[in-house]
């Protein structure tokens, strides 16, 4: 409840200070000199019928969920652009009142069909890997947790390293092509929904996980207008060291492939991802082997009404191919109605409900010591601030 | 400056373009600019941050209004986006790192200033802006 506290206290300041630096009435960041800052500050509420999701006690109605960035970017010349993002956030019992860097980087486009990016670097990785924690872009709250879970996000979201970037220009009749790709080492923070889960199994890490990450992705921006699609690919390793014991996981492929539809007041979304695991957990003398095969995938649709408001809905498919599919810890599908109010350019209002089946994602041992019931039904509801 | 053509940039000014049509909207550039047209491709990859360059190979620095019925003609006609999916695109460039968005303007007369002073500007303005400091740019499908 401490930390709860000091995490209101600083969404107040931190909105207090985004609103004070539009106080001139822009709608754009501030710039002074060449240097733009950007922000974001989002607070969200969280009520579930059954169980307690991503550690919240949402059973009861949870508000420990606030999230805020700070954006510093700069220009050096028409090819060089620096930057970095602070990030503190808090959901349920990850996060904390630490600030992190969620990306700073420098970046290099040569010309348009070759970039480089070095530092720390958001990951492309499927529709929304790299801007998943942008709440302000998205009609959501949640996106798909199969593909997404919000509670491993530190983990997935970037790494450090290099990336090669650019895009291919193919003529009227062959649309756009856009690759990235990217080496480096990815770590799972000490605040990430992973460590949380091994603590659960009696493994507590005292230190960050992490290894080495390679992969990238090519998207295709189709000549059929609003059409793209596209498929990433991700090698990820992980070692770690607890008192206790230890993990590793070998070099792990994970695949995506994915479609975008978005023409005027329609969107439409759709992608699969797989996640095989076979990680090996050392507790004292005894070696555990972790054997999973996420398969997941989710088809979402949205309207925009009108300017200021927008619907939409979908379902997210989770299930361990490794495990008996037919029992509920063994899979995750949720139903998902959403709606999205943008009072003005920087001000917006979200309410979501999820029809969740199975709970193979998102619970934990430790916010639900009673068990789990197989269904729930969820209501979320934001507001949020950027600029 | 005629006392028409001065009440018909007040009246502008004051917001009464509330049914800007695609022919209303005039593309401006610098005047070193080379080019004398470009197409919507060109235009939608520039404006989104694709495409850094002209297709004479010179360097393209795209400028915006910040809001109001031209900003929407053009974005829709030009660039395939409404105003909110535009702001959503550059606030994802922005979050991820990978790009800073064009400068944007509260007016007209300013939008057109910066282009006039900038090597490689485009933007774009109503018919009724003076145009004699930039360069008009035809725009082809």
């Amino acid at each position: 409840m401490h930390i709860v506290h000091r995490m209101h206290r600083f969404a107040r300041h931190l909105l207090l200070f985004l609103s004070v630096c539009t106080c001139t009435g822009s709608l754009y960041a501030q710039d002074a000199a060449g240097i733009a800052v950007h922000g974001f500050v989002s607070q969200g509420f969280l009520f579930s019928s059954n169980n307690n999701y991503l550690s919240m006690k949402s059973s009861d109605g949870s508000l420990q969920w606030t999230d805020g960035a700070v954006t510093i970017s700069d220009s050096l010349g028409d090819n060089l652009h620096v930057g970095i993002q602070l990030h503190m956030y808090q959901l349920g019992e990850f996060g904390g009142p630490n600030l992190q860097v969620d990306w700073a980087s420098g970046d290099y486009r040569v010309n348009d069909h070759f970039g480089i990016r070095a530092g720390k670097v958001k990951t492309v990785w499927g529709l929304f890997n790299d801007s998943q924690d942008i709440d302000a872009v998205f009609l959501w709250i949640l996106l798909p947790q199969g593909s997404y879970p919000i509670d491993h996000k530190s983990f997935y979201l970037a790494h450090v390293g290099g990336d090669v970037y650019g895009a291919l220009f193919l003529g009227k009749r062959a649309g756009t092509l856009h690759y990235d790709g990217y080496a480096g080492q990815a770590t799972v923070d000490l605040n990430d929904g992973y460590i949380k889960q091994f603590a659960d199994l009696g493994l507590v890490f005292t230190n960050s996980l992490g290894g080495k990450t390679y992969g990238g992705d090519l998207r295709w921006e189709t000549p059929v207008k609003g059409l793209d699609i596209g498929s990433s690919g991700n090698v990820q390793a992980v070692d770690g060291t607890a008192p206790t014991g230890s993990i590793h996981l070998p070099p792990t492929f994970t695949p995506s492939m994915y479609a975008k539809f978005s023409r005027g007041k329609v969107y439409l979304a759709a992608e699969y991802d797989r996640e095989p695991i076979n990680a090996t957990i050392t507790i004292g003398s005894t070696a555990i082997p972790y054997v999973a095969d996420g398969r997941s995938w989710f088809a979402m649709g949205s309207y925009r009404l009108s300017k200021k408001f927008q619907a939409g809905s979908y379902y997210s498919h989770y299930v361990n191919k490794a495990a008996d599919t037919t029992q509920p810890a063994n899979y995750s599908k949720d139903w998902v109605l959403s709606g999205r109010y943008d009072f003005n350019s920087y001000f917006y209002a979200k309410i979501e409900g999820h029809f969740l089946h199975g709970t193979d994602l998102g619970y934990y041992t430790s916010t639900n010591p009673n068990g789990l019931a197989p269904d729930s039904k969820m209501l979320a509801a934001k507001i949020g601030f950027t600029f | 400056m005629s006392k028409t053509r001065f009440l018909i940039l007040l009246l502008g000014s004051l917001g009464s373009w509330s049914a800007a049509r695609a022919q209303d909207v005039v593309l401006v550039a610098n005047k070193g600019v080379q080019i004398s047209e470009i197409t919507n491709a060109d235009l939608r990859a520039i404006f989104l941050g694709t495409r850094t360059r002209f297709a004479d190979g010179s360097h393209a620095v795209p400028v915006t209004l910040k809001g109001g019925p031209v900003h929407e003609v053009f974005l829709k006609s030009h660039v395939g986006e409404s105003p909110e999916e535009f702001r959503s695109e550059w606030r994802k460039v922005i979050f991820t790192g990978q790009g800073a968005m064009p400068k944007a303007f509260d007016t007209e007369s300013a939008l057109i200033e910066y282009v006039a002073a900038t090597p490689g500007a485009v933007g774009y303005v109503s018919l009724i802006s003076s145009q004699d400091r930039v360069k008009v740019l035809a725009a082809v499908k």
